[in-house]
C-alpha cells in the first residue's frame, strides 16, 4: 500500500510538473469519484488535482484520494506551525521534484475551523511560512515562492471532529 | 421599583400641575417643537414654565431614569402608543397607518435593548387620538403598570415625513425632556423611527442610544462569501461586493462612511478602502505574504494591520495619507486582531508570544506591552469598547469559544456567551450591547449580548443566509 501511494505520488506530481496543475479547484461533481480518482493519476492522463473539496472526502471510503494528496500537502498540530518529521520528508521530496524546474510556486496555509478569523489566518500564514522557508533551505529560489493563508476558510474536508481538522491543518503546494 | 433609581415620591401632586400645564399647552394645539422656531415664540412661556416644573418636580425629586450600570436589569414598563396620523391641515385622520408602522420600529428597538418592556397596546385605556389631543390621563397609564408613555403624531409634507413626539413620566406626571420633531425624506420613515427610539432610550438611561446605527458583515450561501450592510435592526440589507473573491473583516471607519474588509481578489489577501457613499474603492498597500485585520485609529488617520513581509505576522500603523509605515511588534511570534482604545492612545492586541494566543495592551506607538489575560489557553480577537471601559475578545476552554470581556487594567473579567464557536464581537456605538457571530454546524449566524450578559439576541437574517465577521458602525445621523 504505502508503495502504491508512493507510485501515485510520484506520477501525480509529475502530473503536477507537466502545468495540470492549474485545473481550478473542482465542485463536488469532478470530485466525486474521489475514492478512485488514484486511478486516474495512475494512469498518466496527467490531471493534476485529484479530489477537491468537500463532499467527495466526507465519505470515510474516499480517503484513499486523500492520501493521493499528501504529495503536496503537511500537515500541522492544532496551533502549530512547526513542521514534523513527517512533512520534511514530503517538503524534500517536494523540492527535489521542483528544483527541476523554474516555475513560480505557490504555497498556501490553512487550519481548522476553530479559533478565531483573525488569529487563524495569521496561523495559516505561518504554516506557509514554515513551508517556504524549509523549501528555501533545500535549494528553491526564495524569489519562486508565494505564500497565501486562507485561515480556516478552505478546510478540505467540512467535518467537524479531530479527523477532520487533522486534514484541514495544512500547508499545501499548489503551482500558479 | 427593582434596579431603577427613583427617590421621589411617585404621588407627588406635581403630576397635577403638568396636566394642567399639558392641557394648556393642547389647547393652542401648539406642541413646542425643538425644531420649530417659528411655534416656539408663542411657547416660551409655557416652555419656561414646563422646565422649571421639570427641574422641581423632576430632577429635585429624582427623575424617571433607568439604572444601567448593574447586572441583573429589569427592563422599565413603557406605554408606546401608535403615532396619529395627521392631515397636512393637523386634523387627526381615523386610521394610523404611518404611525403604527412607526411604532412598530420603534417598539421592536426598544424591546431588543432589554432595557425596556413594552406594554401590549391592547390594554392601553387611552386612544392614540385621545392621548395626542388631550395629553397624557396619567391614572390610566399608572393603571395598566406604565412608568413612561410616549405620544406622537406623523404626518407627510413636500415628500417628507414629519414625526412629533413627547414622552412622559406617568408616576409624576410630567414630560421628560422637551418634544422633539424629526424630519427625513418618506423613504427612510424607519431612519425616523430609529431617532426616536435613539431619543426616549437616551432620556431614560443617560446614555447615547444605538439604533440608528448599521452592521456591516460576511453574508455566505454555500462556498460563496460577499460583504453586505444593514441597519442594526436587519432591515434594509444592501450586498456591497458581487464579484466571487473571498471576502473578510470588513470594519467601519470612525465616520461610519468607509470600511476597511480583507479581499482575495488579486489572489492574496489585501486590504481594501470602501467608501459607502461613493462606492470607491482603493487597495491599501500590497506587502507580500500576509496583509490582514485592518483596525481605524479614533481619528481616521491610521491604520493598524497585520503584515507577515518581515518573516511572522506583526502588527504595523500604516499613515492613511502618506501610505508611510511603521512597525509595532517584533518578536518571533503571531501577533495580530489590533483594536485602538477611544482615545487613540493605545491599542489592544492578540498575541502567542507567552506559547497560546492571549491578549495584550501597548502604547499607540507599540512600547510598553503588558499581557492582560492570564486565564485559559485560547484568548483572541479584542475589541475595545467605544466607552473605553471593557475590552471583548474570544475565549477558548473546553472545546468552546466564548464572547467575554476583560477591562483595560485586565481584571473583572468574565465570559457572557457558552456556545461552541463564538467569535468576531464588535461593540454597539454607546459601548453597551456586543455584537458577534456565532457558528453551529456549518451555519454561522449573528447575536447581540448585553455587556453584562444579559439580553442575548438573535440578530434578524433572511434565513438562508449565513452571516459573520460584523462590524457595527457609530451612529449614522
Amino acid at each position: 500500500m504505502k508503495r502504491l501511494a508512493t507510485l501515485f505520488v510520484t506520477v501525480l506530481f509529475l502530473g503536477v510538473l507537466a502545468g495540470c496543475g492549474a485545473v481550478p479547484k473542482e465542485g463536488p461533481e469532478s470530485g466525486v469519484g474521489a475514492a478512485g480518482s488514484g486511478g486516474v493519476g495512475a494512469d498518466g492522463s496527467g490531471v493534476g488535482r485529484p479530489g477537491g473539496y468537500g463532499s467527495n472526502l466526507d465519505d470515510p471510503n474516499g480517503m484513499g484520494g486523500g492520501r493521493g494528496d499528501m504529495g503536496r500537502i503537511v500537515h500541522f498540530d492544532f496551533n502549530s506551525a512547526m513542521l514534523s518529521a513527517e512533512a520534511e520528508q514530503v517538503l524534500a521530496y517536494n523540492a527535489k521534484m521542483l528544483s527541476k524546474s523554474s516555475g513560480p510556486i505557490q504555497i498556501e496555509g490553512h487550519c481548522d475551523e476553530r479559533g478565531t478569523r483573525e488569529y487563524n489566518l495569521a496561523l495559516g500564514q505561518q504554516r506557509a511560512d514554515a513551508a517556504a522557508r524549509f523549501l528555501v533551505s533545500q535549494g528553491i529560489q526564495a524569489n519562486r515562492i508565494r505564500t497565501v493563508s486562507y485561515g480556516k476558510e478552505r478546510p478540505v474536508i467540512k467535518g467537524h471532529d479531530e479527523t477532520s481538522w487533522r486534514q484541514n491543518r495544512r500547508a499545501e503546494l499548489v503551482s500558479r | 421599583m427593582g434596579k431603577r433609581c427613583r427617590q421621589g415620591d411617585p404621588l407627588l401632586n406635581t403630576g397635577v400641575v403638568h396636566s394642567s400645564v399639558w392641557a394648556r399647552i393642547k389647547a393652542r394645539a401648539v406642541p413646542y417643537f425643538v425644531t420649530a422656531p417659528s411655534k416656539l415664540v408663542a411657547m416660551v412661556p409655557v416652555c419656561v414654565l414646563a422646565v422649571v416644573l421639570f427641574m422641581q418636580g423632576g430632577l429635585a425629586h429624582g427623575a424617571l431614569r433607568i439604572d444601567i450600570t448593574k447586572g441583573g436589569l429589569q427592563p422599565l414598563p413603557i406605554a408606546l402608543s401608535d403615532f396619529v396620523d395627521l392631515s397636512p391641515g393637523g386634523a387627526v385622520l381615523g386610521q394610523n397607518v404611518s404611525g403604527h408602522k412607526l411604532m412598530e420600529v420603534v417598539t421592536a428597538d426598544l424591546e431588543r435593548s432589554g432595557l425596556f418592556k413594552p406594554l401590549d397596546p391592547k390594554t392601553f385605556i387611552q386612544t392614540p387620538a385621545e392621548l395626542w389631543q388631550q395629553g397624557p390621563n396619567f391614572r390610566d397609564w399608572r393603571l395598566i403598570g406604565a412608568e413612561a408613555v410616549v405620544s406622537g403624531a406623523v404626518h407627510e409634507k413636500d415628500g417628507k415625513l414629519v414625526a412629533d413626539f413627547f414622552l412622559h413620566d406617568v408616576f409624576q406626571g410630567t414630560l421628560v425632556g422637551k418634544g422633539k420633531r424629526f424630519t427625513a425624506p418618506v423613504r427612510d420613515w424607519r431612519h425616523v423611527a430609529h431617532r426616536i427610539a435613539d431619543e426616549i432610550y437616551t432620556r431614560l438611561t443617560g446614555e447615547s442610544g444605538y439604533f440608528t446605527s448599521r452592521i456591516t458583515f460576511v453574508a455566505s450561501k454555500g462556498d460563496m462569501k460577499w460583504l453586505s450592510l444593514m441597519d442594526q435592526d436587519g432591515a434594509n440589507r444592501v450586498d456591497l461586493t458581487h464579484d466571487r473573491s473571498l471576502v473578510l473583516t470588513p470594519r467601519f471607519a470612525p465616520t461610519g462612511e468607509q470600511l476597511f474588509y480583507l479581499s482575495y481578489e488579486i489572489g492574496q489577501p489585501r486590504i481594501f478602502r470602501w467608501d459607502l457613499y461613493t462606492g470607491k474603492k482603493a487597495i491599501q498597500g500590497d506587502y507580500p505574504g500576509l496583509n490582514s485585520t485592518p483596525a481605524w485609529s479614533p481619528d481616521g488617520q491610521y491604520m493598524a494591520l497585520t503584515l507577515s513581509k518581515d518573516g511572522n505576522p506583526e502588527i504595523y500603523l500604516r499613515n492613511l495619507r502618506s501610505g508611510e509605515l511603521r512597525r509595532l511588534t517584533e518578536n518571533n511570534a503571531i501577533d495580530t486582531s489590533p483594536s485602538f482604545s477611544p482615545d487613540g492612545s493605545q491599542i489592544v492586541f492578540n498575541s502567542d508570544r507567552a506559547g497560546s494566543p492571549q491578549i495584550y495592551v501597548m502604547d499607540a506607538n507599540g512600547g510598553n506591552a503588558r499581557r492582560l489575560t492570564f486565564e485559559g489557553s485560547y484568548n483572541a480577537a479584542p475589541s475595545w469598547s467605544p466607552r473605553g471601559d471593557y475590552i471583548a475578545y474570544v475565549s477558548g476552554g473546553g472545546g468552546r469559544f466564548r464572547i467575554s470581556v476583560i477591562d483595560p487594567k485586565g481584571q473583572n473579567g468574565r465570559a457572557l456567551t457558552d456556545s461552541w464557536m463564538d467569535e468576531s464581537p464588535t461593540w454597539s456605538p454607546n459601548g453597551r450591547v456586543i455584537l458577534f457571530s456565532r457558528q453551529s454546524g456549518s451555519q454561522s449566524r449573528l447575536y447581540t449580548i448585553d455587556f453584562t450578559g444579559h439580553n442575548e439576541r438573535l440578530v434578524n437574517l433572511e434565513d438562508s443566509i449565513n452571516g459573520s465577521d460584523p462590524s457595527w458602525s457609530p451612529l449614522v445621523h
